[in-house]
């Protein structure tokens, strides 16, 4: 049975967002329970796939019996059980959250295609976690983008011209992508990913395996949004409905990440990645300088989503600095950092999706009326802010205090000080939101306080919890990536 | 020099191809003319890459009686990549329609700076 646990995993939200369709011909109410109950299925059996890897190591999948490398492999590692485990919490969160409130407008009428696509994103985005196939890869990239595209665009009007705009991009991206992954085939003869690796040592001196590799770096790098190649995404998280932005900001980027380290550590190697093909060297300017233009474009936001998503840009980069150290202590604290930045990101654009659906607050001028009425969405809001700044002992205290000490072993000092330029940062755009909520002098109209749904309460509660629950539990989840998901030679 | 240049032809093809999709994309505002690009970066990969199994005097890989030798095969596997390759392609291409439908019927024009302007 535990043999099985990848593909059963992936077969939960496959299956049903393949049936969702024909569900909604017939009963359309049944859309919304049965997207709850695969999500919920599926997250459970991450908890026991974790618990089973900690327990008896990495499980290995072979499909259709074809052993590797000439069929294609799944691999539950450490790390990848550990990304399953974040990525499908947080999606039965946010289709919690959703709610009945938020699938509302272009969304309500087509009930059973957003969870089709909802689900089918998340099949996607299981197959880029647990993948160790380089094309296959490709085709889970694109399974998640196509699904993002259309969920993005579905509303119309500007959203339909930012999800265009991601389409072009993002397809972009996927080619150069391709087009690498078969300069290294071309090189190597191979697309299984351990097989590559024990080949390669043999092939460094070749162009075509540092073009390969290169290729492959910035291919992703559009689909992580990582500075300069971030354009896609401010709009397509600005506009997109708020049952979207609420799923897709805390995942598509932050798996894509996952996917370059993967590649970068699992194929190449450390040593390669930082002598023969410096790439890891030029990632850690590249995210310390991310970290630091994120914020700054944060800061000079008037939009809330906008500013939110120009967040998550600086986090990205965050997360980039501490992966691409190359050294343990950096590379645990940026995964300990990836959980907690989409735990965040979730938390932040449900903030959003509150205060824009009950309160119909979308600009930073707005804030003021959530003043008094809001206390569900204000105390989250206190408790991501104080994470995404850094205070303890919250989860983003931790994450940043071991990016720190890895950059200090690397002695990459620069990395540092971008490290608390981006809190500075950070801190000042918070200041602004909470300045126009609490300290603008404009009488506020006497109202009762408005209630949230029990959903979002519940989903804005759990996200405070996580942050808080990954700051006390720090130190077991970083030993726990230390013991199993820490590539070799690190 | 030449016989290099020829020996590689499939892979200045592509790079014409690729760039020459790259530079449709950029420099044109209708949405139409970008898909165009789009499309001709993605079939100039494909054509990339089904040219590496290519070989002179191979034949397709669909096994003879009397010909057992691997050698006399083309590889098989660049092909069989690239139609799944196709598929995703044609997939994004039916997205890509569907918006341009949708923002065209909502804003009856096609040019990028026009739909900008009509938002505001």
């Amino acid at each position: 049975m535990s043999r099985h646990l990848p593909v059963l995993i992936f077969a939960f939200p496959f299956l049903t967002g393949v049936a969702m369709p024909l569900v909604g011909l017939w009963a359309r109410a049944w859309c919304r329970p049965l997207t709850l109950i695969a999500l919920s299925g599926m997250s459970l059996l991450t908890l026991l796939l974790l618990a089973t890897v900690v327990e008896d190591g990495p499980i290995r999948y072979a499909f259709g019996g074809w052993a590797p490398p000439v069929g294609i492999e799944w691999v539950a590692d450490g790390l990848s059980s550990l990304m399953m485990v974040a990525l499908s919490l947080i999606a039965l969160l946010a289709v919690v959250y959703a709610g009945s409130t938020l699938v509302q407008g272009p969304l309500a009428t087509k009930t059973a295609l957003y969870y089709t696509l909802v689900l089918l994103l998340v099949s996607g985005l299981t197959g880029i976690v647990l993948t160790a196939d380089l094309f296959n890869l490709f085709v889970f990239l694109e399974l998640t983008s196509l699904s993002a595209y259309a969920l993005v665009g579905v509303a119309g009007g500007h959203a339909s011209l930012a999800a265009f705009r991601y389409l072009i991009l993002g397809t972009t991206g996927a080619s150069l992508y391709l087009l690498g992954v078969s300069f290294l085939y071309a090189a190597t003869g191979t697309l299984n990913m351990a097989d590559a690796a024990q080949r390669l040592p043999a092939l460094l001196s070749s162009h075509v395996v540092l073009w390969g590799s290169v290729l492959i770096m910035v291919g992703l790098a559009i689909k992580m949004a990582l500075v300069p190649l971030h354009g896609w995404l401010p709009d397509a998280y600005t506009h997109a409905p708020d049952a979207v932005s609420t799923l897709i900001a805390p995942l598509i980027t932050k798996v894509s990440l996952y996917a370059l380290f993967r590649i970068a550590y699992w194929v190449f190697g450390p040593e390669t990645m930082t002598a023969q093909i410096p790439i890891l060297p030029v990632l850690s300017w590249i995210g310390a300088g991310a970290a630091l233009v994120g914020a700054c474009l944060a800061l000079i936001q008037r939009h809330l989503k906008r500013m939110f998503a120009y967040g998550g840009i600086a986090h990205i980069g965050l997360s980039v600095l501490g992966f691409s150290l190359g050294n343990q202590t950096g590379f645990a604290g940026g995964v300990f950092y990836l959980i907690t930045d989409a735990v965040m990101q979730a938390g932040l654009f449900f903030v959003a999706a509150a205060a824009s659906s009950m309160h119909g607050v979308r600009e930073l001028g707005d804030l003021e009326r959530l003043r008094g009425r809001s206390p569900w969405t204000l105390a989250a809001l206190i408790v991501i802010a104080l994470s995404m700044i850094g205070f303890p002992p919250t989860g983003g205290f931790f994450g940043k205090w071991y990016l720190v000490l890895g950059a200090l072993e690397r002695q990459h000092y620069l990395g540092v000080a971008a490290i608390i330029g981006s809190t500075v940062l950070t801190l000042a755009y918070f200041f602004r939101i909470f300045e126009k909520v609490y300290l603008e002098k404009t009488p506020v109209p006497a109202r009762s306080p408005e209630e949230l749904p029990w959903t979002m309460r519940l989903g804005l509660g759990v996200v405070t919890l996580a942050l808080l629950i990954l700051g006390f539990g720090s130190d077991w989840l970083i030993a726990l990536i230390h013991a199993t998901a820490v590539p070799k030679g690190l | 020099m030449t016989e290099d240049v020829l020996g590689q032809a499939n892979f200045f093809a592509f790079i014409f191809l690729f760039l020459w999709g790259l530079l449709i994309m950029l420099s044109h505002h209708n949405l139409i003319k970008k898909l165009m690009g789009m499309y001709l970066v993605q079939t100039s990969v494909i054509l990339f890459v089904v040219s590496l199994s290519a070989k002179r005097g191979g034949t397709v890989a669909i096994l003879l009686p009397d010909l057992t030798e691997p050698g006399a095969y083309l590889n098989p596997l660049p092909p069989a990549l690239m139609l799944t390759a196709i598929v995703v392609g044609v997939a994004t291409l039916g997205v890509s329609l569907a918006l341009a439908v949708r923002l065209y019927r909502q804003y009856g024009t096609l040019e990028e700076g026009e739909i900008f302007r009509r938002i505001e």
